[in-house]
């Protein structure tokens, strides 16, 4: 919501500056996003001037030589390129030395041969509109040489207010203005009830049907309206408040939506068949061309403004083109209605149409505002457009009385945490419009939505007392905070991932520039993408790892990385990963999706092993596993072993086996076969030759015995040796080498 | 010509090649320019004619590409396999484990661990909830009434008519609540999703850290004096804070915590849009419906309720003026941390 101070103003009288205002509204009411500053930062050289003269420039056929008094003792010599005034005209002047808000600062210098001191100005030049057809001819009486601003909106603050959804009253000037009076003890104006006099009694012949939609309708005739461009201050604040001056009786009703917050609409009176308006749903099938010139097709649940015959707006979103005021209107009905808000919003939402009346509509305006509303339009348009006005109707079903809401003000100090003594209480909520009725508060109109409970009072005394409220911590009686066992061991994995040199990375959950939402059930996939990226920019050394759910028949954590170099890099990691967590992996050859068929490896939590080719250009290891499985086998508690005060022997054995046969097979069986003493068993190496015979493979062990009670002999490890290498013979037809 | 069993034959022959070389036959088969489809094509007159034959036509081809991509990817795996390595090997033995140097923690993690740290020292416990949340716990338990927008579709995902993906860690409030009975102090991490244009200071989905503290006697003043403590132990002691009067539907009252700005120190400057104050996140008591939704009566328990951002937190401790490289992975971003 944009406000322009200078009306602001008019409805609220206070000292303070826009700036102390923005800074005390942000706090209590709405946020204000900034300030902005419309017109020339000096205007002491904008003067108004008497044309005295004005000749063609003796030297240049399209410019005009003039004389003009700016209340200086000599007359000003300005050459002008417009020609839409002659000596008499009253005029905006910018002497030399003035800077135009475009930054340009005017000199006295030469036009072709002549001397011009200064500039006659058009609209555009001082950010009044966009017109440069011709300079501003001003109303004649004014004295030359008064400042410029005193005549004309020359220069503008304006507040960017963000109101919050729950207040619809704040999406109007007035509203804000009630809530600066109210913060800074100011004087609210209140706003005129002065009704121009009515010319004639006609009947009004208007019907709601559907009371629930419309609780009211307030209409009123206007008959030989002239249409024409606003005057200059009505176009300046539309534009100040963001909206297009378009024509007097359109802008008047959106002047008065920002006013007051009723969104108002003006119908052509006689294009309404039967001169005839009815609050109706709309028919099945019916049709509707709205004023954006698009063909609605509306639905049952849409409310309509209809006349005699058929639907001629869409309630409270868009009128109809058919009815639309246009330059030969000469009769015009303005509606001041009310409208229930979620029909509005639903309506708006499957019609994709917003516009700034929906907007208000759609957060619940307040019925009691459509009486002040219809007054202004009334004042306006009678003034602006010539308009006599000859009738009036407000239709209306029960409106909603004022509700008083009971306050404990002992349960304000428990919620706030500060003391605020109760008949100070009572002080703010007056200044918010809420009156004192025996042990409660009665709630103003225009809060009636969002001020229901006793903590919405609350609320009301909290947001003029926040800076007050000091800094406390809790009183608690339980104070015992430590991570969960899963978030322990996130961070142990996070930790052993960076220590093997991966980065981390946090990828999307879904393709999130797709239509549809596809959850993930992998995070490789968008890690790969990551990888790619990097390589693409020749990062080296790529290494990436992400912890983040993935969204299988329940939710799962998962781990997950890519690497350059190939299937040992990842492996590493892998083993660092259940090495971090005190657990034994086993792996499993394995084909899986992402992965080269030949160097892929299950674990009982997930897999690991080269990117196949086709996943990524280059060599990459990749891996992925389910988080909440690895830290849900990790064991709670360890236990130390003494370490063995004998010293161990240490063997190496290497057996020649088929190439099917897994290492990891050999070793268990070494483990099994060997007993209790086998301390630790290690591949060292692998080889293949033509001394070995293809189709098969040398594996070399390095393993480990001791014992707890003694020093082993050679003959004890002889003896193990020799069950291993029985065990290995037997199942695996595994041959010791020499 | 019967076009339909035409294309029966065709696409019978293209599921049964095995070899790329059988579907390159039945490709000049029946779409080889002398194939009697091609043929007919030639000769067709009528538009009925020519738009079964023009349908035949295509589902052959897309049949051909569908199984040749098979074919190649069977061939290539083919290939690959004989490369197969022993994967029960040791590291070190199924090639180069090749040394890195350390690598780094996302700074959204640092920010995380920092949060988690701050508050396990105030005494909370730490969440981690469900990401995929129902309508129940994502708005109705959490008193969003039927107008707000982020029921909508337009700023919400919605996975089907129950379920969303949840917009904001609230849905925690109500999950700790109905766990177990207050005191409660928690805070929850994690993930939530707002339908977002993607633009440079935007993204659809970001990290929340969710604050709830339900006991008796918990004040506004308690809530400053919280958001305080954190906002000092994320970005140093200097700092202050100030609340702002806002909307949420699950709070009542409602604050929105600005930051003071440590760039300008609170003077004013180009990234605090020259307030002095950057805004933080949202705060408030928890509603007395909210209270009521989990069984528990307003007047005996009081809580309040903050949401703060991760990446936010994480743009002003480091500095970082845009989203994009929070998702974009960079290495040359990520090694800074
Ligand atoms: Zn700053």
């Amino acid at each position: 919501m944009k406000v322009p101070m200078s009306w602001l103003r008019e409805y609220v009288r206070v000292g303070a500056s826009a700036e102390e205002i923005a800074d005390l509204l942000s706090v209590a009411t709405a946020e204000v996003n900034g300030i902005e500053r419309r017109g020339p930062s000096d205007t002491a050289l904008f003067r108004v001037g008497v044309v005295l003269t004005a000749d063609k420039h003796p030297n240049a056929d399209r410019l005009q030589l003039c004389t003009v008094d700016v209340g200086e003792k000599q007359p000003a010599q300005i050459v002008c390129g417009a020609w839409n005034f002659g000596a008499g005209a009253t005029v905006a002047v910018a002497l030399p030395g003035a800077t135009l808000p475009n930054g340009i600062t005017l000199e006295r210098r030469e036009l072709r041969g002549q001397m011009s001191e200064g500039m006659i100005l058009a609209e555009d030049e001082v950010g009044l509109g966009t017109d440069h057809e011709g300079i501003m001819v001003l109303a004649d009486g004014t004295k030359p040489g008064t400042p410029l601003t005193e005549v004309l909106p020359l220069v503008e603050e304006i507040l960017d207010v963000e109101p919050t959804g729950n207040r619809p009253d704040l999406f109007s000037v007035y509203g804000i203005a009630r809530e600066v009076a109210a913060i800074f003890d100011g004087e609210l104006v209140p706003l005129s009830e002065a009704k121009p006099p009515q010319a004639a009694e006609e009947q009004l012949d208007i019907r709601i049907d559907d009371f629930e939609g419309c609780p009211r309708y307030v209409g009123r005739l206007f008959r030989d309206v002239t249409i024409a461009p606003s005057p200059l201050w009505l176009q300046a604040r539309l534009r100040d408040a963001g909206m297009r001056a378009i024509s007097n009786v359109v802008d008047v009703t959106n002047y008065v939506m920002l006013a007051v917050g009723n969104p108002l609409h003006a119908f052509d009176y006689d294009t309404l068949e039967g001169g005839r308006i009815v609050v109706r749903r709309a028919k099945k099938k019916e049709q509707l061309r709205t004023l954006d010139g698009a063909m609605r097709e509306l639905q049952p649940s849409d409310l309509v403004i209809a006349d005699a015959k058929r639907s001629i707006a869409l309630a409270a979103i868009m009128g109809g083109e058919e009815t639309e005021v246009s330059e030969r209107t000469t009769n015009v009905l303005l509606e001041a209605a009310n409208f229930e808000p979620i029909g509005i919003l639903r309506s708006s939402e499957r019609l994709a149409l917003r516009t700034e009346g929906s907007n208000r509509w759609e957060k619940g305006v307040d019925p009691y505002l459509a009486g002040p509303a219809s007054t202004l339009a009334t004042q306006l348009l009678v003034q602006l457009t010539g308009a006599r006005w000859t009738g009036a109707a407000d239709v209306h079903g029960d409106l909603p009385a004022r509700r008083t809401i009971r306050l404990r003000p002992e349960r304000t100090n428990e919620v706030l945490g500060l003391d605020v003594p109760a008949e100070r209480q009572g002080a703010i909520l007056a200044r918010f419009g809420f009156d004192a009725d025996g042990d409660g508060f009665r709630v103003p109109t225009w809060r009636a939505r969002d001020v229901t409970r006793e903590i919405d009072l609350v609320e009301e005394v909290a947001r003029f007392e926040l800076s007050e409220i000091p800094f406390t911590l809790p009183e608690k009686d339980v104070s015992f905070g430590s991570l969960t066992r899963e978030q322990k061991l996130r961070r142990v994995v996070e930790d052993a991932l960076v220590g093997c040199g991966y980065s981390e990375a946090y990828t999307p959950s879904f393709p999130v520039t797709a239509d549809t939402v596809a959850l993930r059930q992998a995070i490789v996939p968008s890690l790969i993408e990551a990888a790619r990226l990097n390589a693409s920019v020749d990062n080296s050394g790529i290494a990436l790892f992400e912890v983040a759910r993935v969204y299988l028949a329940e939710e799962r954590r998962h781990v997950a990385g890519v690497v350059q170099g190939g299937i040992a890099d990842a492996r590493w990691a892998v083993d660092q990963i259940y090495a971090a967590l005190k657990l034994e992996p086993s792996y499993a050859q394995a084909t899986e999706p992402y992965l080269h068929p030949g160097k892929a490896a299950r674990t009982a939590e997930g897999w690991v092993g080269e990117l196949h080719p086709n996943e990524l250009e280059g060599t990459w290891g990749a891996f992925e596993l389910d988080l909440d499985a690895l830290t849900a086998s990790a064991p709670e508690a360890l236990r130390a072993v003494d370490v063995s005060p004998f010293p161990e022997v240490r063997q190496d054995l290497a057996f020649v086996v088929d190439d099917e046969v897994p290492a990891a097979a050999l070793a268990e069986a070494i483990v099994e076969a060997g007993g209790p003493e086998v301390r630790d068993v290690a591949v060292f190496d692998e080889y293949r030759g033509e001394q070995i015979g293809a189709g098969k493979r040398s594996v070399a062990f390095r393993v480990a015995f001791g014992s707890h009670e003694r020093t082993l002999t050679d003959e004890d490890a002889a003896a193990i040796r020799s069950r291993i290498v029985a065990v290995l013979h037997d199942r695996y037809g595994a041959e010791l080498r020499a | 010509m019967d076009t339909q069993a035409l294309q029966q034959d065709a696409l019978d022959a293209i599921a049964s090649a095995t070899v790329l070389a059988d579907l390159d036959e039945a490709r000049v088969k029946y779409l080889g320019r002398k194939s009697e489809l091609k043929l007919a094509l030639r000769e067709v007159r009528d538009r009925e004619t020519g738009m079964a034959l023009n349908a035949a036509r295509e589902a052959i081809e897309s049949a051909v590409a569908a199984r040749q991509a098979e074919l190649e990817r069977a061939e290539l795996d083919a290939k690959l396999s004989s490369e197969r390595v022993d994967v029960t090997l040791p590291a070190e033995l199924l090639g180069d484990v090749h040394p890195r140097p350390r690598g780094h923690l996302h700074p959204t993690t640092l920010i995380r661990r920092d949060v988690e740290d701050a508050f396990i020292g105030l005494g909370y416990e730490i969440r981690d909830d469900r990401e995929v949340e129902t309508l129940e716990y994502n708005f109705d338990k959490l008193a969003f009434p039927e107008w707000h927008p982020a029921r909508s579709p337009r700023d919400t995902y919605f996975l089907d008519a129950n379920r969303v993906l949840r917009t904001e860690t609230s849905a925690s409030q109500i999950h700790a609540m109905e766990e177990r009975k207050p005191p409660i102090y928690m805070v929850s991490i994690g993930r939530v999703y707002r339908r977002d244009a993607i633009t440079p200071t935007r993204f659809p989905i970001f990290h929340q850290f969710e604050g709830l503290a339900v006991d008796r006697h918990i004040t506004m003043a308690d809530l400053k004096g919280t958001l305080l403590h954190v906002m000092r132990a994320l970005f140093g002691e200097e700092r202050r804070v100030r609340f702002r009067t806002h909307y949420f539907p699950f709070t009542e009252p409602s604050m929105e915590p600005d930051v003071s700005c440590g760039v300008c120190g609170g003077e004013g400057c180009a990234t605090c849009k020259w307030s002095g104050w950057i805004e933080i996140g949202g705060s408030g008591m928890v509603d007395p419906q909210v209270l009521a939704n989990v069984g528990l009566d307003p007047d005996e328990w009081s809580g309040f309720a903050f949401g703060l951002g991760l990446e936010r937190a994480a743009q002003l401790r480091y500095d970082i003026p845009i989203i994009r490289p929070f998702w974009e992975n960079d290495l040359r971003f990520l090694r800074q941390f």
